[in-house]
């Protein structure tokens, strides 16, 4: 006969004891810095000197700070050019992946591979393709276009950020929606075939309805990783944020103004809680804009 | 026992509390007195040294333990990139080292934090030992004494792509001696090459505005004041380049690493460079090596720029004495010499750049860009004022870029980075 097992009653702060490891991580790393940058906001604080309470004021200057509205202008660009594409697209090749043929899952790594790669890489990678003697001017000029400023002008530049972000991106939300449309019944397709209904008619009737939920989130999530954007703009544009600094980002600004030995702690965590309540609001915006579609 | 949200809310602030106590600093530190015993542990920190001068630090270490008994210098190294921050991160959490590798503009503001000592109370007898530019050039505005001792000095030539000289029509043995030779001959390289070859790679930065002749800030060193009508007339020429193509279309995000690969290329004719470069061309550009052209930096003062590097003691080292002597120790005139016979670079100290090294010739490219350099070293002048912080440098960049894009007039520009400079200048 087994020995009968002895329970002993619950504490009650057992489960605080099973959280506090996890609640100390997050403190330490996530709410203490949040409660710092938010505290700071209101000060003069610089890196090496303690700052006074300033009430408003950095939100004030904020509010006066072209470069400010620099970035938020570049941040929100960059939302309605890289959202809108990572996502379709992701979602088109996912659809031309999911099939079974032979040789796919070379294609699937393939399209996967720029997510693992470094991003550091990737971007000089695009530098030197982009450069003004790179190898794409090259082939526009043989074809006789002649060369383009792509890493010289305001314009071109953040496109092309915005092109390595959506190209990079492509593969990560393509597994989602993969594993998304594996899920979709395959009942659906054939009943609508059987009705008389085409690819495209059977992609916006059945497909999408089907994976709405994850574009919702992809929306969501590549909205805020958008909106944060800083790699990508600060290797092809360079640390000053391209001609003139016209293509920083709030991040970038966040990261210029508050960093080094004279950096302005107080002010960068202005930038930095601005940056939190958008893109908070964001969140909002896109799972409102789900529960509306869906009521 | 249902835990109330208030109790969980104290629990929170009991946690959030005394982690805000992290990252003020240290503990008030040490002594300012520099006569005791030389002993006790110090760390020192350099700045991208250990790749290639593992074995010259390990050696000088080791002489300086033999010379003082009862220490021992713990040698750490950091990369070149982000080194601000990681001097920053250092400061802000207690944690910066006894002796660090420094430049002017890093250790002006570790000074006005009362982290750096001063040396002129701590080390003053030692100052005969270097030149008075180099020591000077430790000295921050608004505040007495000297911050960190002077270590290497560095200045480089003009590199010039004799091939690219001579298919634009410009004779390759006569480079540019002034700024209006320069300007003329840019725009013609430009011309004759249809704008795909430009003479010149980078913005004008502060250094280019002091090397033209414009006055960088008041007497009192209590404002910036580069624009003035040298300043616009600097700026209103390379306008006139970067419309023209003499000056590389992306120019305005430009970093010495862009420019120099550049020059490598053939896209630019000219880059400033230093003797360490010339290995570079050999290895990595022959055609170019056969081509290159070497002239001096141009300049309206009659003065060259200089980098300055310099060796700070941390105000709160615990070991004052020994931090001080391995300071010295690093940049006295025999260890400045051995250093620089390991690399291109030069050294600080009164009469070193009378050695022979520095004056006679071999006959080779490397000797002879060295001994002009050491010649020109001894009027040159650390051009970037000690208080123009990143901040402003970027403030400057993109009001020059503005400029040369025809957004602001080069007068409403530079007004713009002055007052951004003061700006900032006053916030501390």
């Amino acid at each position: 006969m087994a020995t009968p097992v002895r329970i002993r009653r619950q504490l009650p702060f057992s489960p605080w004891l099973f959280a506090a490891p996890g609640l100390l991580v997050t403190g330490a790393f996530v709410l203490y810095p949040f409660v710092s940058t938010l505290v700071n906001s209101f000060t003069d604080r610089r890196t090496l000197l303690p700052g006074h309470f300033v009430d408003l004021a950095n939100f004030r200057e904020l509010l006066h700070d072209d470069m400010f509205w620099t970035g938020l202008r570049n941040s929100t660009l960059y939302i309605l050019g890289v959202v809108p594409a990572l996502v379709i697209l992701p979602l088109l090749l996912a659809l031309l992946v999911q099939k079974n043929i032979p040789g796919i899952t070379f294609f699937r790594s393939a399209f996967y591979t720029p997510v693992v790669a470094s991003i550091v890489v990737v971007g000089l990678i695009w530098v030197w393709l982009l450069d003004e003697r790179g190898l794409v001017n090259s082939l526009l000029e043989t074809v006789g276009i002649g060369r383009v400023g792509f890493l010289s002008d305001q314009w071109l530049l953040l496109l092309s950020a915005m092109a390595v972000t959506v190209w990079k991106g492509l593969g990560y939300y393509m597994i989602i929606y993969l594993a998304a449309l594996a899920n979709v019944p395959r009942e659906l397709h054939e009943a609508a075939a059987v009705d008389g209904a085409g690819p495209v008619r059977r992609f916006l009737s059945v497909t999408v309805p089907a994976v709405r939920s994850t574009m919702v989130l992809v929306a969501a999530l590549s909205s805020v990783a958008a909106f944060k954007v800083f790699s990508e703009v600060y290797l092809m544009a360079g640390p000053s944020g391209g001609p003139a600094g016209e293509d920083t980002t709030l991040v970038m600004l966040v990261q210029r103004t508050g960093t080094g030995l004279t950096g302005r702690v107080g002010y960068a965590s202005a930038l930095s809680v601005v940056v939190f309540v958008v893109t908070v609001a964001l969140m909002l915006l896109v799972l409102r804009a789900d529960r509306r579609d869906e009521s | 026992m249902p835990i109330s949200r208030r109790a969980l809310a104290a629990a929170a602030v009991a946690l959030v509390l005394p982690l805000s106590a992290c990252g003020s600093g240290g503990d008030g530190g040490g002594s300012a007195d520099a006569s005791g015993k030389v002993e006790g542990d110090i760390t020192f920190q350099t700045w991208n040294l250990r790749a290639n001068f593992k074995s010259y630090f390990d050696g000088l270490i080791a002489d300086f333990e033999k010379k003082y008994p009862g220490t021992h210098v713990k040698w750490i190294d950091q990369p070149a990139e982000g080194y601000p921050d990681k001097l920053s991160a250092d400061a802000g959490g207690g944690t910066l080292p006894d002796v660090v590798n420094v430049s002017p503009d890093l250790v002006a503001p570790l000074a006005r934090a009362g982290l750096a000592l001063d040396l002129d109370k701590a080390a003053g007898k030692y100052k005969p030992e270097y030149l008075d530019g180099a020591w000077a050039s430790h000295q921050v505005p608004g505040m007495s004494g000297t911050y960190a001792f002077p270590w290497y000095l560095n200045t480089g030539p003009l590199f010039y792509n004799k091939a690219l000289f001579r298919k634009a029509g410009i004779d390759p043995d006569q480079p540019p001696k002034t700024y209006d030779e320069l300007f003329a001959d840019a725009l013609q390289m430009a011309r004759k090459s249809g704008g795909k070859v430009a003479t010149l790679a980078n913005v004008p930065t502060i250094e280019d505005f002091g090397r033209y002749g414009v006055t960088l800030m008041n007497k009192q060193g209590t404002a910036f004041a580069f624009n003035d009508t040298k300043g616009v007339a600097l700026l209103t020429k390379y306008k006139e380049l970067y419309d023209a193509k003499a000056l590389d279309p992306q120019a305005l995000t430009a970093t010495p690493e862009s420019s120099g690969k550049k020059f490598l290329t053939g896209a630019v004719a000219m880059n400033p460079g230093s003797a360490l470069d010339l290995d570079n061309f050999k290895k990595n550009a022959p055609t170019l090596y056969r081509n290159i052209g070497i002239t001096d930096q141009i300049t309206s003062t009659g003065h060259v720029n200089m980098y300055v590097m310099g060796v700070m003691v941390n105000s709160r080292t615990k070991h004052t004495p020994a931090a001080v002597a391995f300071a010295h120790f690093v940049t006295d005139a025999q260890n400045q010499m051995s250093f620089a016979k390991k690399v291109a670079i030069f050294p600080s100290t009164a009469g070193s750049l009378n050695d022979p090294y520095f004056t006679k010739e071999d006959g080779t490219d490397e000797t002879r860009v060295r001994i002009a350099a050491a010649k020109s070293l001894k009027g040159a002048v650390n051009y970037t004022p000690v208080l123009f912080s990143d901040q402003m440098k970027t403030a400057l960049r993109n009001e020059v870029a503005k400029a040369l894009q025809g957004k602001e007039s080069p007068k409403q520009a530079l007004d713009n980075a002055v007052n951004a400079a003061n700006r900032l200048l006053q916030q501390g």
